[in-house]
């Protein structure tokens, strides 16, 4: 593709452009068996395609170990997952890095007989699936529960440093193999409901309207956003909720063993983390716990609803949810008639039994905040042993070493480029500082690098990440921000609210959101997913109608805004807004300043 | 040659097609349907001229090499001058003949039933002295056939007039049948330009009173969504039924307990369109519906009663198969009188397979891969 000197559509990459991934780190190219391109730093190359900065996963960057669990997820999960299922536009995705943070891009499939040839096998592949998805799912999500059930179960103390490197090994291929699945069902279940999306609005329906006709059905989240609450009501009753709403994290536990129920109340909650504790807050990042190594996450969930003066009644929300799908399902029926309503149903039909809305939230349990805890935990038990025999200072020191430099160093003693345990030891505390540096850069930087294009063939990119034709003209014009009255984005939860807005741009932050405030962020993932029990509506950068946003926000009955591009840059803390989830607008009514 | 319609009955399906036959064995059981006449498939077989179907064979034997070529407007371009070739062609002189002895016949009936209708019975088309107005039907012969099904492949003309024009229209009937779409839906069949004689057509077109409609619509048997058999639908809009047959409105709609016959919901569709005899064009046209009538029901409960009662009569006549009953109710006859059956057939939805077992598995309406590839992923050629 010819280099466009197209001034307002280009944010250049040269300012992120490294010959090095971290101080010290050069990256031996060739060295993977990548199906299209393996996580890199910018190249000046890369001014001629889009990047996305994808701080709906990824807020606070990354660590030289996660770069090598991102590799296996967005990078070669996505593109395996592509190639094998045969989605006929798209090679899947492909990571840059600035700094420490990531970008992700699509690979078109440029040629017309391959376009043809992927599209031959894409139906042979995806069919069967899809017509028993549910035996499908059900064996996949076996073998994964399979891995969890060893992995989980390995008992390191009995292990010879040996030992422990190879359960290493392990953890890392299966967290691959994990990617390669989710990407594979991923594809297959985005194409049924696009295909819905297309059928609606050959029939005459609004496309956008498909999501909701798919709310509704139960997750592993929902259930753990119904225990969380079942707890904070369970601190009312035993009159614990004093330090939940008041103490640190640091010395939660100790103040609540000292109350007369205390105790009581820690059993419990320690019987919800033994079912729902393995998750991590952010997917491919070892160096952020579980729950079950670092609860605040879940008792600061808890603190949130105790902190609002009325309870939630999931079982009333979820029948409200419900019975809006279906009057929503019955009015799309009344309005087609025939072979058209035929054809419907049996979309429909075809959608509830192989759902994307639902799979979307659910794989997260056993795939995105799940794979790369054994990881995780294999590699703090081999700093363990290494920073024993004085090898590194201490355990954490392994998130600053590269994968391939660990490999090298455990299989030869010397990493590729020739440098030894004394040479990397000696850079880890620059490696440190370098990410902590980015961290600090995240909110700053550009929501998209490189050319902005007018399309984007990859539908993963258009409906979970919202990469419209209306976003991109939104980032386009994205140089004039001061004084905008309406931000408009795509309306994923219907419904009027105006209240007082809470910009957020980490995860880390979300203690930071009051009950009633209206959330202004790039996107949520799961951990985002208790906030909206409190808020009183949703406005993201990012996003289209399969989002995380879009879907919780159906469920829990708050207005949503999605891809509007521009929000939190838009829409400071404080703002008195308008948010119109119908017709996916909002409105800055008064500046909070 | 020409069958007049009091003399169809089922035996005579593969002549006239299914649909004529089953309107023959309604009428010749009593019940209210338009008069009419068919012309036979065996009498069209061969009505072109030998050099037209020559030049027929040629343009469309040219069809298959020109698309496997790449070229993508081939199949337009061949359809319009098939099309033209066919419109142009002469009716035999002895077929046109038939067909205007048939007409003549038809119109006399007609005049004598319009006489009575002062003594309150009677066809819908009461206009004394003006030509009658018929509809000129095609009816594929292998049409809701147990093989495939050319349903909706062929057009439909209301509100012709005249014998010039009826002759007119049986032949855009036939020509009608080399349609880019009809010629695609044959292609894909293995017909077309792969037979030795590509330019055949199983086809015979039904000519039938055009009855002065005040509103028409469907009945079905079961509820179409859901296949529940305890549940009739009636849907109905004001004028005629090709607005609720081909989706361009929203209709009224009600559904009735098949046991009580009550009428058990009812829904006033938002009828911002109706089928309506024009004459500037000479035929029936779909145009926009004042509103107060568009937001008033188009039938009364007794009405609506009345047809699901008959719907369910006409499904025990047919063995007992779910039914998709069209219908129309005449201006200035009195109910029940003013109730005319059009056509009906099995519904096919809900009786493939059961609900049930078909739920998760993508049916031929709804492939998602095809939609997916065609739609989503724009591949050509899918």
């Amino acid at each position: 593709m010819p280099f466009q000197e197209d001034a307002p559509r280009i944010v250049p990459v040269d300012d992120f452009v490294r010959d090095e991934l971290y101080p010290g780190y050069k990256q031996p190219f060739g060295g993977q068996p990548f199906v299209a391109g393996p996580v890199r730093p910018f190249s000046r190359a890369d001014n001629a395609r889009y990047w996305l900065r994808d701080s709906l996963h990824f807020s606070e960057g990354m660590v030289p170990a996660s770069i090598a669990t991102l590799d296996d997820a967005q990078t070669w999960g996505a593109q395996l997952g592509a190639e094998i299922v045969g989605v006929p536009p798209t090679r899947g995705s492909v990571n840059r890095l600035a700094g420490t943070h990531v970008y992700i891009g699509t690979i078109d499939v440029d040629t017309e007989w391959q376009v043809q040839a992927r599209a031959a096998r894409f139906g042979q592949y995806v069919t069967p699936i899809l017509r028993d998805f549910d035996s499908y799912w059900a064996m996949r999500a076996g073998e994964l529960q399979a891995a969890y059930d060893y992995l989980d179960n390995l008992d390191f103390s009995a292990m010879a440093p040996a030992a422990v490197w190879t359960a290493l090994k392990d953890a890392y291929a299966f967290h691959r193999r994990a990617w390669f699945i989710h990407f594979e069902v991923m594809y297959v279940l985005t194409a049924n409901y696009l295909a819905f999306y297309a059928l609606a609005e050959e029939i005459g329906l609004a496309g956008s309207a498909v999501s909701g006709f798919l709310a509704g059905q139960q997750t592993f989240y929902s259930k753990t956003d119904e225990e969380l609450w079942r707890l904070a009501g369970r601190a009312q009753e035993l009159e614990v909720t004093g330090p939940l709403l008041h103490a640190s994290p640091d010395s939660m536990r100790a103040q609540l063993s000292a109350l007369p129920h205390g105790a009581g109340w820690l059993d419990e909650f320690d019987a919800f983390l033994e079912v729902y504790g393995q998750r991590t807050e952010e997917t491919c990042r070892i160096d952020t716990p579980s729950w079950i190594e670092d609860p605040s996450a879940p008792l600061y969930a808890i603190g949130t609803f105790l902190s609002k003066p009325t309870g939630f009644d999931f079982f009333a929300a979820r029948q409200q949810a419900i019975a809006v799908r279906d009057e929503q399902i019955e009015a799309a029926r009344r309005s087609v008639n025939g072979a058209d309503l035929a054809r419907f149903n049996e979309a429909l039909a075809s959608n509830q039994a192989a759902n994307f809305a639902w799979w979307n939230e659910e794989h997260n349990y056993l795939i995105d905040r799940r794979a790369a805890i054994p990881v995780r935990r294999a590699t703090l038990e081999l700093g363990a042993r290494l920073a024993a025999d004085g090898r590194i200072e201490r355990p954490q020191d392994m998130f600053f070493l590269f994968k391939e430099e660990l490999y090298g160093l455990m299989e030869a003693g010397v990493t590729a480029a020739g440098a030894t345990w004394k040479d990397l030891a000696a850079m880890i505390p620059d490696r440190r500082a370098y990410f902590e540096d980015w961290k600090h850069r995240g909110p700053e930087l550009p929501t998209m690098l490189g050319t902005i294009p007018d399309t984007v063939p990859d539908p993963i990119m258009i409906e979970v990440f919202g990469l419209s034709g209306r976003f991109l003209e939104a980032l386009r014009g994205g140089a004039d921000r001061g004084g905008v009255a309406e931000i408009r984005g795509f309306p994923a939860a219907k419904g009027i609210v105006e209240g007082t807005a809470r910009v957020i741009t980490t995860v880390a932050d979300i203690h930071l959101v009051q009950p009633g405030d209206i959330l202004v962020c790039g996107g949520t993932t799961t951990e985002w997913t208790p906030v909206f029990g409190i808020i009183a509506a949703c406005v993201c950068d990012t996003g289209g109608s399969l989002t995380h946003a879009a879907i919780v926000s159906r469920e829990y009955g708050i207005p949503c805004v999605v891809g509007t591009a521009v929000a939190t840059q838009a829409i400071k803390t404080g703002d008195r807004v308008r948010v119109d989830g119908r017709a996916g607008t909002v409105q800055v009514l008064a500046s909070g300043q | 040659m020409i069958l007049d319609l009091g003399d169809i009955r089922a035996a005579d399906a593969p002549r006239v097609g299914p649909k004529m036959a089953r309107l023959g064995e309604l009428a010749a059981a009593g019940w209210r349907v338009p008069d009419g006449y068919a012309v036979t498939a065996d009498a069209l077989a061969d009505w072109l001229p030998a050099a037209a179907q020559a030049e027929l064979d040629g343009l469309l034997g040219a069809l298959i090499p020109a698309q496997a070529a790449g070229d993508p407007g081939a199949l337009a371009g061949i359809s319009a001058r098939a099309r033209e070739l066919v419109e142009g062609q002469p009716l035999p002189a002895a077929l046109a003949d038939a067909v205007a002895a048939a007409h003549d016949r038809l119109e006399q009936r007609a005049r004598a039933a319009a006489d009575a209708a002062a003594a309150g019975v009677g066809s819908g088309d009461a206009r004394p002295g003006a030509a009658l107005r018929v509809a000129v039907r095609s009816s594929a012969v292998s049409e809701d056939g147990a093989g495939a099904s050319f349903a909706g492949q062929y057009e439909t003309y209301l509100g012709v007039s005249g014998i010039a024009d009826v002759l007119g229209h049986i032949r855009k009937c036939w020509a009608s049948g080399y349609s880019a779409h009809a010629l695609e839906y044959r292609r894909r069949l293995g017909g077309g330009g792969a037979s030795a004689r590509p330019h055949a057509l199983d086809l015979a077109v039904g000519v039938l009173e055009l009855v002065d409609v005040r509103s028409a619509g469907v009945a079905f048997t079961l509820d179409p969504v859901t296949g529940d058999r305890n549940t009739l639908v009636v849907e109905a809009n004001w004028g005629f039924g090709e607005s609720v047959v081909s989706g361009q409105v929203s209709p009224d709609h009600w559904t009735v307990d098949r046991a009580t016959g009550d009428i058990v919901t009812r829904r006033t569709g938002d009828k911002r369109v109706w089928s309506v005899f024009s004459p500037a064009a000479g035929l029936v046209v779909l145009e926009p519906a004042a509103a107060d009538r568009a937001a008033q029901p188009c039938l009364t409960d007794d009405e609506v009663r009345y047809l699901a009662r008959q719907a369910t009569r006409i499904e025990a006549a047919d063995g007992g198969a779910p039914q998709d009953v069209e219908w129309a109710i005449a201006r200035g006859l009195p109910f029940p009188d003013s109730v005319f059956i059009l056509q009906h057939r099995p519904e096919t939805t809900w009786t493939a397979g059961p609900p049930d077992a078909g739920a998760a598995e993508p049916a031929a309406g709804f492939d998602p891969v095809r939609y997916a590839l065609r739609n989503v992923f724009r591949v050509p050629g899918a």
